[in-house]
């Protein structure tokens, strides 16, 4: 479903990713795992095509990008790939001009051509699926960042994405918050969604996910279940920063 | 001040082409705005240029010079204007490059947060200028709008000099007339100055409803 071949990026002489290769199937919940600036963020964001990519190619659902192609084509493909995957950020990014329904209908009208009531109505289905359908008329300023993260999982949501992105979910997030978002990924997971999680939470990461990869300094160092990968982590890498994250 | 009691429909007059001329040029002068601010960012670098270019121009120069050049300076060519379109198309051009600048800075404020969370969801980038980006920044920009709007009530006395009967040009007629100055000078100062005031109040508004969105 998303394959990377050679997917590099280079930030001016920085080299972010060294071609990555990547091989992802659907109803897989993989979780990225790795030290700050490993390029795990950077990863999930030229898959979405937040980032052009340097070097190297991406297909997701068949549709495929590669850095030798003209701007144009490549903008209007990754416009197609952004249409069948979700992400959900680190910072919500939820519009604050909207209220959690006209966060999550906005591109009901716009992208897929909804028209009012038929918008609401699925609007306001998914936030009930991640419990917040008394909130629809709230405006973000007067939500929880936990219940700000779920109206962004239910906007992500709306489109009927193939996959959803994650890109550390969690980490602005109050301790006491991190268990609802959580949740409601977990359901997301058991209904068979294909997910791709960047995340620090190692106890979601070997409960939910079906692969990890551990990623350090732009390459992928390891691949592998959860359960092997935290009993016996192969590379010494990899051992140096779980002994880190799991001391706490 | 009897003499502008009894005046007043003449000067009420002017004080409508005032308005008149401030509202027209202030509204072509948002389109321009608008337009020009997102040329100068997602333009190619030709349209880039020029923006700015024009931009540059248009703040570097008295609108006095850009009222002359445009009534009087364009019939050298065969362009022959009114004195209130004349009028208009000078200040729109010339508020359009200030608002420019103000919409730019506006749009910029914006955090990139939001045009990733629009691609996010497969906008495109005009969708998500005009859904997302711009109604967050109209609201940034909306007090700096409000004072180069006010500026523009009281620029268009300038316009007197191309021939508008504006508030200026109806005093300084009826001072012809009768050979007195001050009662006519005050009254329209004063006039300028509730015109004002009521554009203030009415901006004070839209700032606080818009601050009550969210």
């Amino acid at each position: 479903m998303i394959q990377t071949r050679g997917l590099s990026k280079t930030f001016g002489t920085h080299t972010v990713l060294h071609e990555i290769d990547l091989n992802i199937q659907a109803g897989e919940i993989v979780v990225l795992l790795g030290p700050s600036g490993s390029g795990k963020s950077t990863l999930l964001r030229c898959l979405n095509g937040l980032e052009d990519l340097s070097a190297g190619s991406i297909e997701v659902n068949s549709i495929e990008v590669t850095s030798t192609m003209k701007l144009k084509e490549r903008q209007q493909r990754m416009l197609q790939i952004r249409r069948q995957t979700g992400m959900v950020f680190q910072q919500f990014n939820l519009y604050p001009h909207k209220t959690a329904l006209g966060n999550v209908t906005e591109s009901l009208r716009m992208v897929k051509k909804l028209e009012r009531t038929h918008a609401r109505h699925v609007g306001e289905r998914m936030l009930s699926r991640v419990g917040l359908l008394e909130k629809k008329d709230q405006y973000p300023s007067r939500l929880s960042g936990g219940q700000q993260q779920r109206v962004g999982i239910a906007r992500a949501l709306a489109m009927e994405p193939e996959i959803i992105l994650f890109d550390e979910p969690t980490s602005a997030l109050d301790p006491e918050l991190v268990g609802e978002v959580l949740d409601v990924m977990k359901s997301l997971a058991q209904e068979g969604m294909t997910m791709i999680v960047v995340t620090h939470e190692m106890k979601f990461a070997r409960q939910v996910a079906n692969k990890v990869i551990f990623m350090d300094e732009g390459r992928i160092i390891e691949q592998s279940d959860p359960e092997s990968f935290f009993e016996r982590p192969a590379t010494e890498r990899a051992q140096r920063f779980l002994s880190k994250v799991m001391d706490y | 001040m009897q003499l502008v009691w009894d005046n007043l429909p003449f000067l009420l007059k002017g004080a409508g082409y005032t308005l008149l001329i401030t509202i027209i040029s202030m509204f072509f002068g948002l389109i321009i705005g608008v337009i020009v601010a997102i040329a100068r960012m997602q333009g190619n670098r030709p349209i880039r240029w020029v923006a700015r270019f024009y931009v540059s121009i248009i703040r570097g120069t008295p609108v006095l010079v850009q009222l002359v050049i445009v009534y009087y300076g364009l019939t050298d060519y065969g362009i022959t204007l009114d004195a209130i379109p004349a009028a208009c198309i000078a200040l729109s051009i010339n508020i359009g490059a200030y608002l420019s600048e103000t919409f730019r800075g506006a749009i910029l404020s914006i955090p990139k947060g939001q045009t990733e969370a629009a691609y996010a969801t497969g906008m495109t980038s005009a969708q998500t200028m005009w859904r997302i980006v711009l109604p967050q920044a109209a609201r940034t920009a909306i007090p700096p709008m409000g004072n180069t709007f006010i500026g523009m009530l009281k620029e268009t006395s300038l316009v007197s000099v191309i021939t508008v009967t504006d508030l200026l040009r109806s005093a300084d007629l009826l001072i012809a007339q009768y050979y007195v100055y001050m009662p006519f000078y005050i009254g329209i100062a004063i006039m300028y100055w509730i015109m004002s005031t009521i554009f203030s109040t009415i901006l004070e508004r839209i700032e606080r409803r818009l601050a009550k969105a969210y």
